[in-house]
């Protein structure tokens, strides 16, 4: 079995947002209005003085494996796929919510019907959303079935994101995992996250 | 992970899904009381009249309220098939969903042999024009000589209304608040508790009969019992909260330091009514006004609940 998995070393992101417009671009996002990114990447200041860094902290669906949002979809939208990708259909979500409001990691935003309109506007004839919904990171899974990386993964100039095979224990992905380098975010709610994190504080005292 | 934090209260779901919860409770309850006070302990044409109306009324404009804010709303028809439940059983909207519709249901079918009897339903046109259906005769007939068991119904979906109030925001890993055991406990003792105080303003307003005050006095002594749970469930709640995790303790801050909550809730929503029922329970009152004002305390009360805690949930942000 796949069961694909992101990791972000904390280390090498320099903050240049390339991955939120590479992800805007490649899934049609509302980039309008910067509550609906499927990815993005906070800039915090850490430290007093001369200690003073800055921590850039890419976020996204974390493809849970146990993943509330899905549990708490009342009509099935939400659905975990057997590689670990959890995937919204837009056809069957009405837009209630709860699945924002069961996310501990703050990824599902809302596509509206005015965004659906204006993204008809913005992106053209190409545009493929159809209905408003409550849209997530998808892992790029269009790109990844034919083989290629998320679109944010491949844009990384800084390759602070990884991506890979946790089935797989050659990958440099599932590697990292087992060692306990990558760790997953709140791990205590039981969500068992497939995107993990290289921490930065350690290494810079 | 050595991580910054980041605390965050929610601007998703705001007052209008505490107007859901707080309607589906009270509309549920409400229902729910008035059948059982029907079946087992004095038949009551009025009671029913005014309980499965305004149970029906209140759960249509909850549940209006969640619609109207739905993203995509030709998509809600996914959850008013009843085989929702078995692709997704884990899902409290779709079981809120469909104890919603069948308690609307069952609660008219159970009303309809005392709309048949009542002359000033009767007048009205539509009414007058579906009672003169041979079918909607029929029915009448049949829930007649199935009383209890449409009546019973119609209690189980409304019981399982007010209880998914509380168990749709315990499903919500990421806030202390509301992932709790005693949020379900809280919520279904508060739709019960503001059910009786709806149903006394009733019996002491527009249904004033001098041969209820039994059943005023049974929901007077209930909803005491109900109120005293619910400060009992409350100082649980205080206590994990102070105690527990920082999404916990923000909430407790948030809630214990805002004098709506202390006052407008656990004050005139909680205490107050309880020793104004109280002293009714104990020694009586000479006029009807002191349960009136825990009745109207009572209500208000049970909106501010989920007001509240809506809006004191906190997430915590690993950035």
């Amino acid at each position: 079995m796949t069961h694909y998995a992101m990791v972000i070393d904390l280390n090498t992101c320099v903050g240049c947002n390339a991955c939120m417009a590479a992800c805007a671009l490649e899934n049609q996002t509302p980039v309008w209005d910067e509550h609906k990114w499927r990815t993005y990447v906070h800039d915090n200041e850490i430290g007093f003085g001369e200690d003073t860094h800055r921590r850039f902290f890419p976020r996204l669906c974390n493809h849970c494996d146990n993943p509330p949002c899905m549990t708490v979809c009342p009509t099935g939208a939400t659905t975990k796929q057997p590689n670990g990708i959890v995937k919204v259909d837009q056809n069957l979500c009405m837009g209630c919510r709860a699945c924002a409001m069961a996310c501990p990691y703050h990824a599902r935003v809302d596509v509206t019907y005015a965004d659906v309109r204006r993204g008809r506007d913005f992106y053209g004839s190409d545009y493929r959303r159809r209905r408003p919904s409550v849209d997530k990171c998808s892992f790029c899974d269009h790109r990844v079935a034919k083989g290629q990386e998320p679109a944010c993964v491949e844009t990384c100039v800084g390759s602070a994101r990884l991506f890979g095979d946790l089935d797989e224990p050659r990958d440099p992905v599932a590697r990292m995992v087992a060692s306990g380098v990558a760790r997953p975010l709140l791990p205590h709610i039981g969500t068992r996250p497939s995107v993990y994190y290289i921490d930065d504080l350690r290494w810079r005292g | 992970m050595d991580v910054t934090m980041t605390y965050a209260t929610q601007g998703i779901w705001t007052w209008w899904i505490a107007i859901y919860l707080y309607f589906g409770g009270l509309g549920a309850a409400t229902l729910a009381v008035t059948f059982l006070t029907d079946m087992y302990l004095k038949p009551h044409r009025k009671l029913v009249l005014w309980g499965a109306g305004s149970g029906v009324v209140l759960l249509a404009l909850g549940s209006l309220m969640l619609f109207t804010h739905l993203l995509d709303h030709r998509a809600v028809i996914h959850i008013l098939n009843p085989l929702v439940l078995i692709n997704q059983p884990t899902a409290w909207i779709a079981w809120g969903t469909q104890f919603i519709i069948w308690m609307m249901a069952w609660g008219v079918l159970y009303a309809l042999p005392y709309v048949s009897e009542t002359p000033a339903l009767q007048r009205l046109p539509v009414i007058r024009q579906l009672l003169a259906q041979r079918l909607v005769r029929g029915i009448a007939g049949l829930v007649a000589r199935h009383r209890k068991l449409v009546g019973w119904l119609a209690v189980i979906n409304g019981v399982g209304v007010a209880v998914y109030t509380g168990l749709l925001l315990q499903s919500f890993p990421g806030v202390a608040l509301w992932a709790n055991p005693g949020v379900p406990l809280l919520f279904t003792v508060s739709a019960f508790s503001t059910a009786m105080a709806f149903l006394l303003l009733l019996m002491y307003t527009v249904i004033r009969d001098a041969a209820d005050d039994v059943i005023r006095g049974l929901y007077e002594r209930i909803d005491l019992v109900l109120i005293a749970s619910k400060l009992v469930i409350l100082a649980s709640l205080f206590f994990y909260l102070q105690r527990g995790s920082e999404s916990a303790m923000r909430s407790w801050e948030l809630l214990w330091t805002d004098l709506g909550w202390l006052i407008g809730f656990i004050g005139f929503g909680l205490l107050v009514p309880f020793f104004l029922e109280l002293r009714g329970v104990i020694t009586g009152w000479a006029t009807r006004m002191p349960i009136i004002a825990a009745s109207v305390f009572g209500l208000t009360g049970g909106y501010l609940l989920r007001h509240y805690f809506m809006y004191a949930g906190v997430y915590a942000y690993p950035w």
